[in-house]
């Protein structure tokens, strides 16, 4: 039961209930549209207005606190959730910029604790929206009233709401050996979130690198993968080769996605891009006149891309003397498993049989 | 070269026959009109009947694929004769195209 001086705020948060939604909806769009044009992909980005029965909750605790509605900063909340620890920074440093921040109510949490604590960490602004950024002279309270904002990564996150789960704020108290041991995974998260960053950073470090073999054409010291094969098609190595073909028929060409091509290299046992190079200088000419052979005696003037590729492939296939059934299972690779790849196979074998390189 | 469209439960059969080529590609565009704005993009376009399909057959095919896609739906060809196989194996729009 609230006494009349908590009674009186809960009666003043009835009345100002749709200001902090108008915040709410002003406050998350533009922490949406912030995050959104800075590129940072972030786990969520949420937020509330209280419910009357947690309001009634915290005044229950502690209204003697409150002296009015405004003393009150967390009514509107809302929560960045990053990936990284270091977005949380980022996130932070955008906050700033755009609303006006009460210094002395925000806390760091993760400042506060000791080199010996592990605990709630959290970053936590309260603020403003300025009046260089929203203003409606019928309701000024938009830009009185406080707002908190909380920032934290995914794993600062679970362990919060795993904390709260235990009901700190409830005021009963938990026994010692729980809190020990919740205290230890927070430990072991934030361990987490460090090894989360250095995992991303090295991964960026190894993109960068590749794209610097890459594009100094350092080719034999690239290994195959999704990365490397991105980067080397960034250079439209088989420009020409393409152009030549559909050059048989003046013909279009569609650009279509050359990405399964990387199962295709490496399924005909290609491991670096070097090895890649060596198919393209080697197997291109032939390439194109199997490409001749299938299309001249034709009026097709649209071609696909990828069949350049896949004509690569079958002539450097066929050169290392592979047989119909390899040529099916390179098919089942590049189009997925179906019945038609072994009549495929079969006509792609013929056609190389009239030509002469495969003699 | 003739177009059938039906409803078929909660796909639409396109039934092709005949030769697909310059000299009716206009007319084909015209029959096919209907499927860029159906409201259930998912297609079956059943081949059994169709002799031949030219460049602007393929063109065509593409736009109502990438239109078909953009929508949700999904488009399948299906019982082509050899001969219209061909066509899209040895131009890699059996790359870009579900062909079953």
């Amino acid at each position: 039961m609230l006494d009349l001086h908590c009674q009186l705020i809960m009666d003043e948060f009835e009345e100002k209930r749709p200001v902090f939604e108008r915040m709410e909806e002003i406050v998350s769009n533009h922490l949406r549209k912030l995050i959104s044009d800075k590129g940072i992909y972030v786990n969520a980005v949420e937020s509330r207005v209280k419910s009357a029965e947690s309001l009634e909750g915290k005044l229950i605790l502690k209204g003697k606190n409150y002296s009015c509605l405004s003393d009150i900063t967390d009514i509107l909340g809302c929560r960045v959730v990053t990936f990284y620890v270091e977005e949380v920074d980022k996130i932070a440093a955008m906050v700033e910029s755009v609303f006006d921040i009460d210094w002395e109510q925000s806390v760091d949490k993760r400042k506060k604790l000791d080199l010996d604590q592990f605990g709630y960490q959290s970053l936590h602004y309260i603020c403003r929206i300025p009046k260089s950024l929203y203003c409606d002279a019928s309701c000024p309270e938009l830009n009185e009233y406080r707002f908190e904002i909380q920032m934290r990564t995914a794993l600062q996150h679970v362990w919060a709401s795993m904390h709260h789960d235990t009901g700190y704020k409830s005021g009963v108290e938990v026994p010692k050996e729980y809190l020990r041991s919740l205290n230890r995974l927070a430990g072991l998260l934030e361990l987490a979130d460090e090894q989360f960053s250095r995992i991303r950073t090295e991964i960026n470090d190894y993109r960068r690198q590749v794209q610097s073999l890459v594009a100094d054409g350092n080719f034999d010291a690239v290994v195959l993968n999704g990365d490397s094969f991105k980067s080397y098609m960034q250079l439209n190595p088989f420009k020409s080769l393409i152009d030549k073909v559909a050059g048989i028929n003046q013909a279009e060409v569609y650009q279509d996605d050359l990405t399964p091509y990387l199962q295709a290299f490496l399924r005909i046992g290609c491991k670096t891009l070097g090895d890649i190079e060596r198919i393209r200088r080697e197997c291109s000419e032939d390439a194109y006149q199997l490409s001749l052979h299938q299309l001249a005696c034709t009026d097709l003037d649209i071609i696909a891309q990828s069949v350049v590729l896949q004509n690569l492939c079958v002539v450097y296939m066929a050169k290392q003397g592979c047989n119909e059934k390899m040529l099916c299972q390179f098919f089942d690779v590049v189009n997925g498993e179906n019945s038609y790849n072994a009549t495929r196979a079969q006509r792609i074998a013929e056609q190389l049989r009239n030509l002469k390189f495969a003699e | 070269m003739n177009v059938t469209i039906a409803n078929e439960g909660p796909k639409t059969v396109v039934t092709l026959s005949g030769r697909l080529d310059t000299t009716n590609a206009d007319q084909f565009q015209n029959d096919i009109a209907p499927l860029f704005e159906c409201e259930n993009p998912d297609f079956e376009i059943d081949c059994t009947d169709m002799q031949y399909t030219s460049s602007q057959g393929l063109r065509m095919f593409l736009m109502l694929q990438k239109s078909v896609t953009a929508r949700g739906g999904k488009m399948v060809m299906k019982n082509m004769n050899p001969q219209v196989r061909e066509v899209f194996d040895i131009t890699g729009f059996s790359n870009i195209i579900t062909i079953v």
